[in-house]
């Protein structure tokens, strides 16, 4: 039995005694304790970070003849360690005055460790997936235990988790249908469903088998990682979920898209093959396609973020867009863009899972997410405060956090291959990030405390110590960025993508342990100047100027209300509900292929169709003759 | 200009003292943020003063908008009764030393609306003004003639006259009474602000300030805690 198998099994124990004594008052405890047993042996196969050999499972079921394979290499290890961190650290969130709270307010407390405890599961066998059969299984159960804990909080979302999953659901579907499709070519060309056999075959492939094999990937990976257009089922469906299960699907549920097409990108197909597919030729090929479907990904969605007045709608739309900086970095190709777009998961994991879980601290102690309904809350929760703080200015991609890093290394990956519009359209992206993650923290956490919020306490510590040990990775990992830059290096040599030459301080010239220290001593010397001035006085919040207007409890100083008044007389009327409109445009065209399929097989125009079918066959394979 | 005595600045033993302040004071007249409150016609004459033709940028002054960071509390045109209360908490919430021009005549005797029942007549009853810049209205000339007088004052080390607002806020707070009321409260506490600034005086406390006392909710400041049951805020 090897470590893997060891760590399987383990995860398998710990989805069984969640589900078998999840609501007892002990469990999130006990569960928090299995889940850093699963850390431990994840530890142990740390050597796969360091670029050991792949580690094989001994448990392989033969099915129809056609085996499991389970084997976990750099990219497995290096995405099932987030993965099993981030579940450790919501059990634990979830298992003191959280989830009391959760139960009294009528919520299946059990219910929800199950489904945290599937979800890891389901990503660890996904994640050692070892053929593609073995993956097509992980896929699957990985759609179906997200959609558990997407769906299972219908009455604390007031009836809207429910549509939500269900739309996911539908998506996760058509996915998956995508990923079927693409092991029917696989197998067809190879003949196994072994990936050596797919690398071999893919050089062998007519044009249109390799267009249709790259598509269907991306179709089914994409839709996972809510790429555009792909994109609208994730915010509500991630944002109503309990607030554990939403702060891990955030965080790193839906970056197994990311983690498919890093695969499809580095060994499976590989993208220079993807460069060399010409759309128009010499100036547009299917790479570019990946490149501008994921720099509109980052920017359309951040900007929608910037509209929401629910907190958690907020994150959850930044999840979205943060996607598009990884897959953006993982097509660039080259060692930079790669390296970056891997290390933003880890980054992107670090201060997503705060984030939600410091808005769900609020929400335990005030009741709302509303950004309208909060405020001056550093006052009484000032360690949910800095974890928060820390969080956005991760994810607004600022120094001396890690999301800078990630992002600096995309970033001049594009600028070294001649990308001038992309960079630009990041940089945008970041900008709204910076706009919409102040708004959270102002409304939230900034202004004057509300008359209701006066005797609100900070929240317990066994929530607390989960968020700063998160925020801490951001830190950590953003001031010697080399600790994580070290396992991206073996998951891309693992991929067989170049491998980013680094340090401990970072790569390509960037050193953070420079600007960190530069940062701190700055701190200090302002520190010094504020303790040698004069002494401060406290004012009550009431004495504050608004224009000379007189403050009092019922008439407060605080701007909630349409944040960016300014900005959106200026840019509001781009916000249409163009997707909303596109998604109902693909409903109404499948309503006319289904009637037209109707027509034909009750042979209405059964002529007709028929000539249009032997059309579109036969140009089809007129092109695949030719190239 | 002022009913009040100037008060006179100590004089300091150490040498090295002397040049300290004056280098201070030059620094302090070289470089002040100014917080207009725009009351009527004669803010028109400000966006010319501000801005490229005359140009107060040149002498270190530059807008700002919020009074903690001010220096100068400029005040244009006519106050009225209502507007005179926003003023007087503007002022009190500016950090010392800080200055006030009076700018139109409107601010020296209430001009044209001498008559008005509404209408604060002169606006050093109320706050101790530096400069007075008398004209209906008067040129952006005029407006920079003013506050280089003031910038004249400082670097002297005798725009003193915030401290006054200290040292007799009895009867600046006597004639605040008079006018809005026995009621009138703002929220910053002179009183404890005086006693920081080391400028309690014997005309700082007396009748007025009793009645204000009587009936003033004291506001205590919000401090960051992990258990709000240390405090319990008013």
């Amino acid at each position: 039995m090897s470590v893997l198998d060891q760590l399987l099994v383990f995860a398998f124990m710990t989805g069984a005694v969640a589900s078998f004594i999840g609501d007892r008052r002990f469990a999130g405890t006990l569960l928090a304790i299995l889940y850093f047993g699963q850390f431990l042996l994840l530890v142990k196969l740390a050597p796969l970070g360091y670029g050991a050999q792949p580690v094989v499972s001994a448990w392989q079921p033969a099915l129809f003849g056609e085996v499991l394979v389970w084997r976990m290499d750099a990219l497995g290890w290096y995405f099932a360690l987030i993965t099993v961190v981030a579940g450790w650290l919501v059990t634990w969130y979830a298992s003191g005055e959280w989830g009391q709270g959760y139960r009294e307010r009528g919520g299946n407390l059990g219910l929800m460790h199950t489904a945290v405890a599937a979800n890891v599961v389901a990503m660890l066998l996904l994640l050692s997936s070892g053929n593609l059969l073995s993956l097509f299984v992980g896929w699957e159960l990985v759609s179906w235990a997200g959609f558990l804990l997407m769906v299972m909080n219908g009455r604390e979302s007031g009836g809207v988790s429910g549509p939500a999953g269900l739309r996911y659901i539908t998506y996760a579907t058509l996915g998956a249908m995508a990923l079927l499709a693409a092991l029917a070519i696989a197998h067809h060309a190879s003949g196994s469903f072994e990936y050596i056999d797919l690398i071999d075959a893919v050089d062998q492939m007519t044009g249109p088998t390799r267009v249709s094999l790259v598509i269907a990937f991306a179709l089914a990976f994409t839709i996972k990682m809510g790429l555009l257009p792909f994109h609208l089922w994730q915010a509500p469906a991630y944002a109503y979920s309990p607030g554990p299960g939403g702060a891990f699907l955030g965080a790193i549920s839906s970056r197994v898209g990311l983690w498919g097409l890093a695969m499809v990108f580095g060994s499976l197909i590989g993208i220079g093959r993807i460069a060399g597919i010409e759309l128009i030729p010499g100036w547009f090929d299917l790479r570019d396609v990946f490149m501008w479907v994921a720099a509109l990904t980052i920017v359309l969605p951040t900007f929608t973020a910037l509209r929401q007045n629910d907190a958690r709608l907020l994150l959850a739309w930044h999840g979205i867009g943060q996607g598009g900086y990884m897959l953006l970095g993982l097509a660039a190709g080259d060692a930079l863009g790669t390296g970056g777009g891997l290390m933003h998961v880890l980054n992107h994991a670090s201060y997503q899972a705060p984030l939600f879980l410091a808005v769900f601290a609020v929400m335990h102690r005030t009741g709302t997410s509303d950004l309208n309904r909060l405020g001056g809350l550093v006052a009484r929760m000032p360690l949910t405060f800095l974890v928060m703080l820390i969080g956005i200015i991760g994810l607004a991609g600022l120094p001396p956090m890690n999301g800078f890093v990630s992002k600096y290394l995309v970033y001049i990956s594009l600028l070294r291959q001649g990308e001038p519009l992309l960079f630009i359209l990041a940089v945008i992206g970041t900008l709204g990030t910076v706009l919409s993650v102040f708004k959270l923290l102002h409304n939230t956490f900034l202004g004057q405390l509300r008359v209701e919020h006066m005797e609100v306490r900070e929240a317990p510590w066994s929530m607390l110590i989960p968020m700063l040990l998160m925020a801490s990775v951001v830190v950590v990992t953003g001031t010697a960025p080399g600790l994580v830059l070290d396992w991206v290096a073996s998951a891309q040599a693992a991929l067989g993508l170049p491998v980013l030459d680094h340090t401990l301080g970072g790569a390509a010239g960037l050193d953070m342990l420079w600007v960190s220290g530069v940062l701190v001593y700055g701190f200090a010397v302002g520190t010094l100047l504020f303790l040698s001035g004069n002494k401060s006085r406290r004012v009550h919040q009431f004495d504050n100027y608004a224009g000379g207007h007189f403050l009092t409890a019922e008439n407060q100083y605080q701007y909630s209300d349409q944040f960016y008044a300014g900005l959106m007389h200026h840019i509001g009327g781009w916000y249409r509900a163009s997707f909303t409109w596109a998604e109902s445009v693909v409903i109404a065209s499948v309503d006319a292929m289904s009637a037209a399929a109707n027509g034909f097989f009750r042979r209405t125009q059964a002529v007709f169709l028929l000539l249009l079918a032997t059309l579109g066959s036969v140009a089809w394979l007129l092109w695949g003759v030719g190239s | 200009m002022n009913d009040f005595p100037l008060p006179v600045r100590a004089e300091r033993s150490n040498p090295l003292a002397r040049v300290f302040d004056e280098l201070i004071d030059f620094c302090r007249a070289r470089s002040m943020f100014m917080l207009h409150y725009c009351t009527g016609c004669g803010a028109i004459e400000l966006p010319p003063a501000m801005t490229s033709r005359f140009d107060m940028e040149r002498l270190g002054i530059q807008p700002m908008v919020t009074p903690r960071q001010a220096d100068i509390l400029l005040i244009t045109g006519y106050v009225s009764i209502k507007t005179l209360k926003r003023v007087i908490l503007t002022y009190e919430q500016m950090g010392s030393p800080k200055y006030v021009i009076g700018i139109c005549s409107c601010t020296v005797n209430g001009g044209m609306y001498w008559q008005s029942y509404a209408t604060a007549k002169k606006l050093n009853e109320y706050l101790p003004v530096d400069v007075y810049i008398a004209g209906c209205m008067p040129r952006p000339e005029a407006v920079i003639e003013g506050l280089r007088k003031l910038m004249g004052e400082i670097k002297a080390g005798r725009a003193n006259s915030w401290e006054r607002y200290f040292r007799e806020y009895d009867r600046y707070l006597a004639a605040q009474q008079n006018l809005f009321g026995p009621n009138w409260q703002t929220p910053t506490d002179i009183i404890g602000e005086a006693r920081d600034y080391q400028l309690y005086g014997p005309g700082t406390e007396g009748r007025h300030t009793e009645l204000l006392q009587q009936h003033q909710v004291p506001l205590q400041p919000l401090r960051m805690t992990l258990h709000s049951d240390v405090e319990k805020s008013s």
